[in-house]
């Protein structure tokens, strides 16, 4: 059981490219800590530099309160998952679970033996304990690989995207597993995954990281509901946040197909800048015909032509393109390039009642819930609404 | 369907053309003497006889030339398996100053004309006092095994995830324990593969036995084959020759035959990874 501190943790390659830039985060005791962002945003290199098997540019990084910057991994006494499980296959599933423990030589036979059934017993492996690694399907491997961590007592788990090379049910099934046996055995929990399902659904806090620069860390919640910048509220969420240009124009807030008002406290955030970049989560919108008469003046109606609609059973998807200034497009391509995924064409993704029948081509009246959009910052992506609701608090 | 018919005519056809001197050896270590320099020469012996085998094993040239071959080539192999394993690991794994430089000095080493080393190991050899010797051959054997021996293994170090080792490091091992524990034997198939092309490389040396030996002390069987003689000068030597190349062919032919499946694939991941 530790707490693992980062304090201005640096990292920087051979080829002066700087992977981790200035990361300060605090993983509390037995706390389940997500490392989430686009591939190459620097979360495993963060993740090898806590196990050790990076070195630290500059920075102290401690465990337990002690600094282990200069100590070799076996020393950290911390218990790493990796991507492909990593596990040995010249042995049997039992001498891989007891790998840890023979290493350390000061162990009976007896009580190896004892705590390898256990651990097995725990990821309900007992059956397989004889066999090889290779004749183990996929997630028998993953929970052979999460045997060898828990078996040894280890101040901390550190999973490197433990989950990406299962297949889509499989995964389901092994995150609610990794969410059980850590709240069991509460022990601290450095995760690093891309996937933002389960960033969202495994962590107590969450850390977004975008080229190597900490974004924010928060609970997922407050993630989804007051993100601190475009990425981040890019990021989180799918389908992902909309994004679309705001004008302030007679005292409203003018989108590319409705007027709304413009929300309390941040008429002052348009006085040196005239383009605002809106961020509207797919659900904040519905099918005016659908929404309760006592709710609709919360929110504004518009009509607009639908382009695609994809119906899922249990939600329904409406694609509405929409046009945009030219420095704004550049803005929203800059992120998407970010964001690990390329923006084919300016369109809203509207979320509907899978109830609602619109079908492909037809102009239909939608409703929005103006208390929830967001504004950005074009030029530095901040988020203007999160600053105005804690000025207001 | 064909084409796949012509392909399988050609194969037997470059079979039969590849296997015809092995058969005839065989078939000339069978016959008796009196065959060899008759007027009607046949493929087949008139007589089949192991008479040949058993006067071959009945001369100390054969014999003692068996026990060198055997010594030196185990000796040379082992040497270089042990030497060749902790350099190609550091190859594959450590990043120092002048690795390329050693890489490609090794391949250099590997293509330099053994012939042309000859005349100047052999006056230095009886400088050093260890021309006609064991330690005489091992040397240069040594010499030309380990380039080879390196680049093959390496190549099988490099297949080996680096997450492993890292595995164990993260599991509490030492590099030490790591390296012994998890890389040696998972490399265990790389080792062996190496182990027999460098056992038969010292085992069919033919160059080097024959110029840096002199008498029993050290000469190997490719060497001593040439100082056969028959009962009596009127007699060919052939069918003893044949007779003892059929004895040091059937150990290499057996142990290609038994392993052939890990000798290829070690060859080809040297020749795509390397």
């Amino acid at each position: 059981m530790a707490e693992i501190t980062m304090k201005n943790i640096v990292k920087r390659d051979d080829d002066g490219f700087l992977a981790v830039d200035n990361v300060n985060l605090d993983v509390a005791d037995g706390e389940f800590m997500i490392l989430v962002g686009p591939s190459g945003c620097g979360k495993s290199t963060l993740l090898r530099m806590i196990v050790g098997l990076e070195d630290i540019t500059g920075g102290d990084m401690l465990i337990g309160g002690t600094r282990v910057n200069d100590k070799a991994p076996r020393d950290r006494k911390l218990a790493m998952v990796f991507q492909n499980y990593a596990l040995y296959p010249h042995l049997s599933v039992f001498e891989n679970i007891a790998f840890p423990l023979r290493l350390h030589g000061k162990m009976s036979d007896e009580e190896i033996r004892t705590r390898v059934q256990e651990a097995a017993q725990t990821l309900e492996l007992t059956e397989h304990l004889d066999r090889k690694p290779s004749q183990l399907s996929g997630g028998q491997r993953q929970r052979v690989a999460m045997g060898r961590a828990i078996v040894r007592n280890a101040d901390a788990f550190l999973f490197d995207e433990p989950l990406s090379n299962l297949d889509a049910k499989l995964r389901g099934q092994m995150r609610g597993e990794i969410l059980r046996l850590q709240r069991r055995l509460g022990v601290t929990t450095v995760y690093v995954t891309h996937d933002q399902t389960e960033a969202m659904t495994l962590g107590d806090r969450v850390a977004v990281l975008r080229r190597g620069v900490l974004q924010q860390v928060a609970s997922p919640r407050e993630l989804y509901e007051q993100p601190v910048n475009l990425f981040v509220a890019g990021f989180i969420g799918s389908p992902p946040m909309n994004f679309v240009p705001a004008q302030l124009e007679n005292g409203a807030l003018r989108l590319p197909f409705a007027d709304v008002p413009v929300p309390d406290g941040l008429q002052a955030a348009f006085t040196d800048r005239d383009v605002l970049i809106a961020g509207i989560r797919p659900g904040s919108f519905e099918d005016a015909s659908l929404v309760d008469p006592s709710k609709i003046d919360k929110g504004v109606t518009f009509d607009v032509t639908v382009d695609v609609i994809e119906w899922l059973g249990n939600e329904q998807y409406a694609f509405v393109p929409y046009e945009a200034p030219d420095d704004i497009t550049a803005t929203l391509n800059e992120l998407q390039a970010d964001l690990d995924s390329e923006q084919m064409r300016l369109q809203m993704t509207v979320s509907l009642d899978p109830l609602s029948r619109i079908s492909d081509g037809e102009t239909v009246t939608l409703w929005l819930d103006t208390s929830r959009i967001h504004l950005f910052d074009p030029k530095t992506g901040e988020n203007l609404t999160r600053v105005a609701t804690a000025t207001v608090n | 369907m064909k084409t796949s018919r012509w392909w399988t005519v050609a194969g037997i056809v470059i079979v039969l053309y590849s296997l015809f001197p092995l058969v005839w050896m065989l078939s000339l270590s069978m016959k008796p003497p009196s065959d060899i320099v008759s007027r009607q020469p046949q493929f087949l012996p008139t007589s089949w006889s192991f008479d040949n085998f058993r006067e071959v094993f009945s001369q100390s040239l054969f014999t003692r030339a068996l026990i060198n071959s055997i010594g030196i080539a185990l000796i040379s192999t082992v040497i270089a398996v042990i030497v060749a394993m902790f350099a190609a690991y550091a190859i594959a794994r450590l990043d120092f100053r002048g690795k390329r430089l050693l890489l490609s000095l090794a391949l250099g080493i590997a293509m330099f004309p053994q012939a042309a080393l000859v005349g100047p190991l052999f006056n230095m050899w009886r400088g050093l006092g260890i021309y006609d010797t064991w330690l005489g051959l091992i040397i240069p054997y040594l010499t030309f095994a380990l380039p080879l021996s390196i680049w093959t293994m390496s190549a099988f170090f490099r297949q080996i995830p680096w997450e492993m080792e890292q595995a164990a490091q993260v599991d509490g091992a030492t590099a030490w324990q790591a390296f012994r524990k998890v890389i040696v034997p998972l490399a265990a198939p790389g080792v062996f593969t190496t182990a027999i092309l460098t056992f038969f490389f010292c085992w069919n040396d033919f160059l080097f036995a024959i110029s840096l030996t002199s008498t029993d002390a050290a000469r190997t069987v490719p060497a001593a084959l040439a100082f056969f003689q028959g009962a009596s000068q009127f007699e060919s030597p052939v069918p003893y020759i044949m007779a003892a190349s059929v004895v040091v062919t059937i150990p290499v032919v057996i142990l290609v035959l038994i392993f052939q499946r890990r000798i290829v694939a070690g060859l080809t991941s040297g020749a795509v990874k390397g």
